[in-house]
């Protein structure tokens, strides 16, 4: 938790001598609050502040390593809040008075749990071995060999010394109130120690004496006398450690359910679900069973998810339901619900498919088709990098219901495969596959293939474009009864991006692949007329004609509508590359829409090397985490594109907006990057009205229209909008008039 | 100084909902605090299992405890009888599997015969829960509501297309109790709860359904709504989510292919598939619990056993 300027301030000199630099010791303290100067700038500041300082940028919990894995480090209660970093480990008991041949049984049993899921190994990580007399040391040994983490419980200092002289990778779970002292000096410095107490205050106790002697490699072993104690200790250490600023209580947590619930198993996997959601780092069973793990792993492996990074499965080929190199191939994507809703009704359906998973960064079918990572090419490099021809001899390849659109381009670039589009929705498998319609359709797919000879027409995509090959259809010239007005491309004012010729829209897409100008200038002449400022053209990803089109379009709106400034909208760089080449600037550089941080990130160079205007995400794989990471990528993209010799200017940083139905927490944190943005004096855009998508029409506007205000306020200086949304764009235009960056008279809003 | 715990109950308080009559009668929620956080407050209410048994049960439960623990039940209200007897068992989840129209699509009437033959040898509460079709759920709440009518079921559930429907007849016409199910989304949950009190349905009569997963199957969605609701009724006193949280738990974990992957067809040390089946439904319940449900319905009685257990131990 943050520490306040006033909180500072009370512990300050209060004297006002302004040897620090600042005008008054309230002012330094605010300053160091916000970490813009050294508390040490002040020459008379007390060690009690300096040490409050310290203590309070120190994070809430320690991250303890040991056993090969981290422990703690939480910064949150819960999952929602930001993400849990650690994810809760397992571990199996064994204790010295088992007999050779049953500590044999139980190491073998053990290690029959490892397997993988999602990409993540799945086994018991640590061993629990109790101190019953006998050689621990030479048992610890045994068990580091497995390759697990080890704890030993013990009361004796001599065992203690014995299992340290075997390894120091250890917790040794011993320290009570009546021995820590004795304890603390052996394990010290060497291994992590093990706390035991009777509830929250006598761990506090411990923990504060601990410290003191300069042990901060600690344990809490939380396992109280009951299962309702546990529980308490488990909650109460964390939430204050948390929530309440209480330090002294941020370690993690060992919860022994064996010992709370001995023999009975079920009763014990209830308690290991309870503890792996309500913060066990450890949680130790008597035995892990194959049956147990498959659920818990489970649980475990979905509650430490980030929610802010979708959970992606590996790519590859997933034989179901005994399928072999005779069966069918379906093809989706590697958004980890998508594969288990798809896997999940291809196993009921009972029929063997290959289920080819292909990379999409973690993206739902449509939106990966929509950001250019589930497409033809994408699916093409899929066959090439796995051999899947030769893998599989069955040329029947099923695509999602919803990615209809590609079959065609599918079909031209595996041109030996029946490309057959499958179901819409998972839940239409089951009947799909049973009643077997897949197989007349690949029939058909097969019957009206042209031969292959005559399917020479190959797309180039590298190398320089050869714009005397391009063919451009006709450009037709409508009067719409509308104008754009000359602007200066200096202004100050706000800057609208109008949305609305989008492939999306079915109208759009089909008027696209027909090169059908009038529903698209219909489209620009609406917005023009309700005050766009430029106008987004998003031709998809226009993997066959991308260059063609784009030319096309900009030729079509400029000369149309007085050479309107655009922003190119496509994952086709080529297409972005043609469209600039016949791009008129009178009234704005060319936006080329879009650039992220991640594998998007040489749109930077495509706008440096065309003199354009980039829309520059703030974000790689997924949504960033919070705003430093906003910065971080921020940073990264304004150092390259400074570097390539662009002006800042030209970089407009997209915070990315989020909607409030899902992220209503985090609306404020997109608003303050866009102060963030400012106060460096950078640019800002982006599809605001995301924030109210799913929302009743009649709110949107409203929602809309206040966040812009609030995101004008804080400096947003451009926003891909609805400009036919009336209320937004009045709203705009009044937020102008206060910035004063438009004169006001009582008309204004009528131009 | 020696360390004090800072006491967090809050204020406001999640609304006990009673269902069933007599001494049978149980009740939900009531609590004002994060789920079993005793050392904050004592609970006014434990959590409560619903024992599922479906329509088609005599055909589908066929796993060998399970079938064991019914022996000798040869119809669906024998079965619910039995159920009673499960240690831990609070009350009686009647499933309309078979009406939907894309299956046996058995008929209103017969749904509601078969209600009253429960009822009438079941003395714990019912709740009953449909078919997934929206449409035909509405015509068997309509109808079981009416002829339970005096008994204070729970009907499981309305849903944003047919909540006018279910709250009319359920709620007001028969003055039963009514779930109201979303889709793992705690603004839908919110929107629902608001437009059925809109509708004149009381909120002291609203359950909220907020959808249900298994642990491993996107449980996170689930853990995460739960966990938002809790914090948004009680911390933050929002009146549209202060209704107890029922989550059906076995509608999900007994048909994922970790409980019904026959041993012989599964990897190697997978073992025993109803082991399995019992261990998904137990983590499930559990996590269920620790997220906020006020009651979980579960179906098997090594399972209802281990939570009724944890949940005595905590309270």
């Amino acid at each position: 938790m943050a520490v306040k300027g006033l909180d500072i301030f009370k512990l300050s000199p209060k004297k006002n001598c302004k040897e620090c630099g600042s005008p008054t010791c309230m002012a330094f303290c605010m300053k160091v609050a916000q970490g813009a100067v050294p508390i040490t700038n002040c020459p008379y500041m007390s060690d009690e502040a300096i040490a409050l300082l310290s203590e309070a940028t120190a994070p809430p919990m320690k991250t303890i390593e040991v056993g090969g894995h981290k422990l703690g480090g939480e910064t949150v209660l819960f999952r929602h809040e930001k993400t849990f970093v650690s994810p809760t480990r397992y571990a199996a008991a064994l204790s010295t008075d088992m007999d050779a041949a049953a500590i044999d049984e139980a190491i073998a049993e053990m290690k029959i749990v490892d397997y993988v899921r999602i990409g993540e190994r799945e086994y018991v990580e640590y061993v629990y071995i109790e101190d019953k007399g006998g050689d621990v040391a030479g048992l610890v040994k045994k068990v580091a060999d497995t390759g697990r983490g080890v704890i030993v419980d013990t009361e004796s200092t001599a065992t203690a010394e014995a299992v340290l002289a075997v390894t120091n990778d250890v917790i040794i779970n011993a320290a009570t109130k009546a021995n820590y002292a004795d304890f603390n000096a052996i394990v010290k410095d060497k291994a992590i120690l093990g706390v035991k107490a009777a509830d929250p205050a006598e761990f506090y106790e411990i923990a504060e004496a601990l410290e003191k002697a300069g042990n901060k490699k600690f344990v809490f072993d939380v396992t109280g006398a009951t299962i309702k104690q546990t529980y308490e200790n488990a909650v109460v250490v964390r939430r204050s450690a948390i929530k309440d600023d209480v330090k002294t209580l941020g370690y993690p947590s060992i919860v022994n359910v064996g010992k709370l619930a001995p023999g009975d198993f079920h009763l014990q996997d209830a308690l290991a679900a309870l503890f792996t959601v309500k913060y066990g780092s450890i949680v130790v069973l008597e035995k892990m069973s194959y049956a147990e793990a498959l659920s818990l792993y489970g649980l475990r492996q979905n509650i430490f998810t980030d929610p802010q990074k979708p959970m992606k499965v590996e790519p590859g080929i997933y034989p179901l339901n005994g399928a072999d190199e005779n069966s069918p191939c379906m093809v989706t994507v590697d958004f980890a619900l998508t594969y288990f809703l798809v896997s999940g009704e291809v196993e009921r359906s009972k029929e063997p498919v290959n289920l080819l998973i292909t990379d999409a960064s973690g993206m739902s079918v449509l939106t990966a088709w929509a950001a250019g990572k589930f497409s033809s090419s994408s699916v093409q490099k899929f066959f090439e990098e796995f051999d899947i021809a030769s893998k599989i001899k069955n040329r029947t390849l099923i695509l999602p219901g919803k990615v209809a659109v590609m079959k065609g381009e599918i079909q031209a670039k595996l041109p030996e495969w029946n490309v057959v589009v499958g179901t819409r929705e998972a839940v239409e498998i089951v009947k799909y596959l049973k009643d077997k319609e897949y197989e007349a359709a690949a029939a058909a797919a097969a019957a009206s293939k042209t031969p292959v000879e005559n399917k020479n027409v190959e797309v180039i995509v590298e190398g320089p474009i050869d714009y005397s090959k391009l063919v451009i259809p006709e450009i037709p010239h409508i009067d719409m009864g509308v104008t754009y007005q000359q602007r200066d491309p200096e202004s100050k004012k706000f800057v609208t991006i109008g949305e609305r010729i989008h492939c999306i829209s079915p109208v759009i897409k089909a008027a696209m692949e027909n090169f059908d100008a009038e529903p698209i200038l219909k489209r620009a002449a609406e917005q023009i007329k309700a005050g766009a400022t430029y106008l987004d053209v998003n031709i998809g990803p226009a993997e066959s004609n991308g260059p063609e089109l784009m030319t096309w379009a900009v030729r079509l709106l400029q000369e149309n509508f007085n050479n309107v400034p655009l922003a190119l909208d496509t994952a086709n760089k080529r297409a972005i590359e043609a469209g600039i080449h016949v791009y008129n600037r009178t009234n704005g550089k060319p936006i080329v829409n879009s650039a992220d941080a991640g594998s998007r990130i040489s749109n930077i160079d495509l706008a440096a090397e065309n003199d354009a205007i980039v829309v520059a995400l703030c974000s790689a794989d997924g949504i960033a985490k919070d705003n430093d990471e906003r910065m971080t990528h921020c940073h990264n993209m304004l150092e390259r594109g400074l570097s390539l010799g662009m002006e800042a200017t030209d970089l407009w940083f997209d915070p990315l907006f989020l909607v409030v139905k899902g992220m209503q927490d985090k609306q404020m944190d997109v608003l303050n990057a866009i102060k963030m943005f400012a106060d460096e004096g950078l640019k800002s855009t982006g599809g605001l009205s995301n924030n109210s998508n799913g929302a009743p029409k009649a709110v949107r506007p409203v929602m809309d229209s206040a966040l812009v205000a609030m995101a004008m306020m804080q400096g947003l200086t451009s926003a891909i909008i609805n400009p036919n949304d009336r209320r937004t764009m009045e709203t705009i235009k009044t937020c102008d008039i206060f910035k004063n960056y438009e004169l006001y008279s009582d008309s204004y809003l009528e131009f | 100084m020696p360390f004090q715990a800072k006491n967090q109950a809050y204020n406001a308080k999640i609304r006990p909902l009673t269902i069933g009559t007599g001494d049978k009668a149980v009740t939900m929620g009531g609590n004002n605090t994060l789920p079993f956080y005793e050392f904050d407050a004592a609970s006014a209410n434990a959590p409560k299992i619903g024992i599922e048994i479906s329509d088609i049960a005599l055909e589908e439960y066929v796993q060998p405890q399970l079938k064991e623990f019914y022996a000798g039940c040869d119809t669906i209200p024998a079965m619910a009888k039995r159920a009673q007897e499960m240690p831990g068992a609070d009350f009686i989840v009647l499933r309309f599997e078979s009406a939907d129209p894309n299956g046996k699509n058995t008929s209103v009437e017969e749904c509601a015969a078969l209600a009253k033959e429960v009822a009438d040898v079941v003395e714990m509460p019912i709740a009953i829960m449909g078919c997934k079709n929206v449409d035909k759920d509405a015509e068997i709440f309509n109808k079981v509501s009416e002829a339970l009518a005096g008994r204070n079921i729970l009907v499981l559930s309305a849903r944003e297309e047919n909540y006018k429907t279910v709250g009319a007849s359920a709620a007001l016409a028969y003055n039963q109790k009514v779930g109201a199910e979303s889709a793992v989304d705690i603004n839908l949950a919110k929107q629902l709860n608001t437009i059925m009190t809109q509708l004149g349905v009381s909120a002291e009569s609203i359950a909220i359904q907020a959808g249900s997963s298994a642990a491993g199957y996107g449980f996170e969605y689930l853990a995460s709504t739960l966990d938002r609701i809790k914090n948004a009724a009680l911390q933050a006193s929002d009146a549209m989510l202060q209704m107890p949280i029922v989550t059906p738990v076995s509608t999900e974990t007994w048909v994922v292919k970790e409980a019904t992957l026959p041993e012989e067809e599964a990897d190697e040390g997978w073992g025993d598939a109803e082991e399995r089946g019992i261990n998904m439904e137990i983590t499930t319940a559990s996590a269920c619990l620790a997220c906020g449900s006020d009651a979980v319905i579960l179906r098997h009685p090594s399972s209802v056993l281990a939570i009724s257990k944890m949940i005595e131990a905590l309270i």
